[in-house]
């Protein structure tokens, strides 16, 4: 599995270089495939070939607050100018209509609070982990479930995962005493991630884990969660480490404050990186099929285009196995640091006596 | 420029052999592992993931420079 993934981003690379000399020889061309457009966040969301509908605008700058109900609206409004041709000098038939807009004046946006795709996709998978959790917690509070069986496919469903993330993340890396306090924050995490990268495998779906700042603020969260709830023992490994004479602490206390932020960092990038790589990967293998159109001819191109379609599928199943690996990943990554921050040791153990109920 | 396109290349090609000999060998420990200790394998897979996924992680760094290079 995960050999395989090493060998996929290895492919992705060639890809990428392979792809962007052929773009850059094929220049002329206008059937391309802009791979870093399908990436990056928009102001619309794109539902081709049937149109798409565009997002309000929402700026605060010199004239206060204002309001648009598309990004078409602030453009006719004349107060905003789109930058995007101008900074990078693109033709603007070949290339699609970006709506990075600026102050037609060229007074600077103070806040650009519009809406995009990427959070509005975040906001959808909200909304579902909403209807799928109220639901069960209801079920649950009746007593369906605890005192009797669960019922039908989508409680034994959900039983399934939420008993794995309790049981084989928070419980086997927290320990015994203190998982109870994080399960729910794991439980969210591991359905909001999981949820989010499902939303890549759907048509004209965005997965918003494939944009950083969402897997930084993810990341962000288990951080503050770590260190609010880290206990005596974890600072004083991180400031004055136990058992080691003076002069290595000079060199290891940088070492374990770093550490402390080298965490959340990997979070992000790796839950950032796996899920734009599959993105760019079936992507720069659809393109394929246009670079060699451009190269030889559309008679080729149409002959070969099966091959690609075939990779492609290929990687989408990739990306459906790395969807739920990724979400498993970061949650119990998450709970190996928060068992490792709230981890105390033996000789301060203190004598209150904790009932756990097991159910 | 066209250098940039080439250090990216190299380096994601050197960041894959890095990945892939430190994933093997925890294919290969966790492998070995199982067969001695057949009734602990879901424990050593929960620790082979943890372990490939720190390699993984540090290896995506890489690929992520790479990236950015091939982009500039």
């Amino acid at each position: 599995m995960t050999p395989t993934k090493s060998l996929y981003l290895t492919i992705l690379l060639l890809v990428i270089s392979f792809t962007s000399v052929l773009a850059a020889s094929a220049e002329e061309n206008s059937k391309q495939v802009d791979v870093l457009d399908k990436l990056s966040n928009h102001y619309y969301l794109d539902f081709k070939p049937v149109g798409k509908i565009e997002l309000p605008r929402i700026f605060w700058d010199e004239d206060g607050v204002s309001m648009y109900m598309s990004s078409s609206n602030a453009l006719e409004s004349g107060k905003y100018v789109d930058t995007y041709y101008e900074t990078a000098g693109l033709p603007s038939e070949a290339y699609p209509v970006t709506y990075d807009l600026a102050r037609a004046d060229g007074t600077p946006l103070k806040i650009d609070l519009s809406l995009s795709s990427h959070l509005l996709y975040f906001w959808f998978a909200g909304f579902i982990l909403l209807a799928l959790a109220i639901p069960l917690a209801r079920r649950y509070s009746a007593g369906i479930g605890r005192d009797t069986e669960p019922k039908g496919a989508f409680q034994n469903m959900m039983e399934v995962f939420i008993v794995f993330v309790r049981d084989e993340i928070a419980l086997a890396n927290i320990g015994p005493k203190k998982y109870k306090k994080f399960t729910p924050y794991l439980i969210t995490a591991f359905f909001m991630i999981l949820i989010m990268n499902m939303f890549g495998l759907v048509p004209w779906g965005v997965s918003s884990t494939a944009d950083v700042t969402v897997t930084a603020a993810l990341a962000l969260t288990t951080f503050l969660l770590t260190q609010l709830n880290g206990s005596k023992d974890h600072w004083r490994h991180v400031f004055w480490f136990p058992g080691v004479p003076a002069w290595i602490r000079v060199i290891l206390t940088p070492v374990e404050i770093i550490g402390l932020f080298t965490k959340p960092f990997s979070l992000t990038i790796r839950l950032f990186a796996n899920m734009a790589s599959g993105k760019v990967l079936i992507y720069s293998i659809i393109g394929l099929i246009f670079i060699f159109s451009g190269l030889f001819g559309d008679a080729v191109a149409y002959g070969t285009s099966w091959i690609w379609v075939l990779f492609a599928l290929f990687i989408y199943l990739i990306k459906t196995v790395v969807a739920f690996l990724q979400a498993y990943i970061f949650t119990m990554l998450s709970a190996l640091f928060i068992g490792m921050a709230v981890e105390e040791h033996e000789h301060h153990h203190d004598h209150e006596h904790e009932h756990v109920h097991t159910a | 420029m066209e250098m940039a396109y080439l250090a990216a290349g190299l380096g994601a090609g050197i960041t894959a052999i890095g990945a892939g000999v430190g994933i093997g060998i925890i294919g290969k420990g966790a492998m070995e592992a199982t067969a001695r200790q057949p009734e602990a394998t879901s424990e050593i897979r929960t620790s082979m993931l943890i372990s490939a996924a720190f390699i993984e992680g540090v290896a995506l760094f890489g690929q992520v420079v790479c990236f950015i290079l091939a982009i500039k």
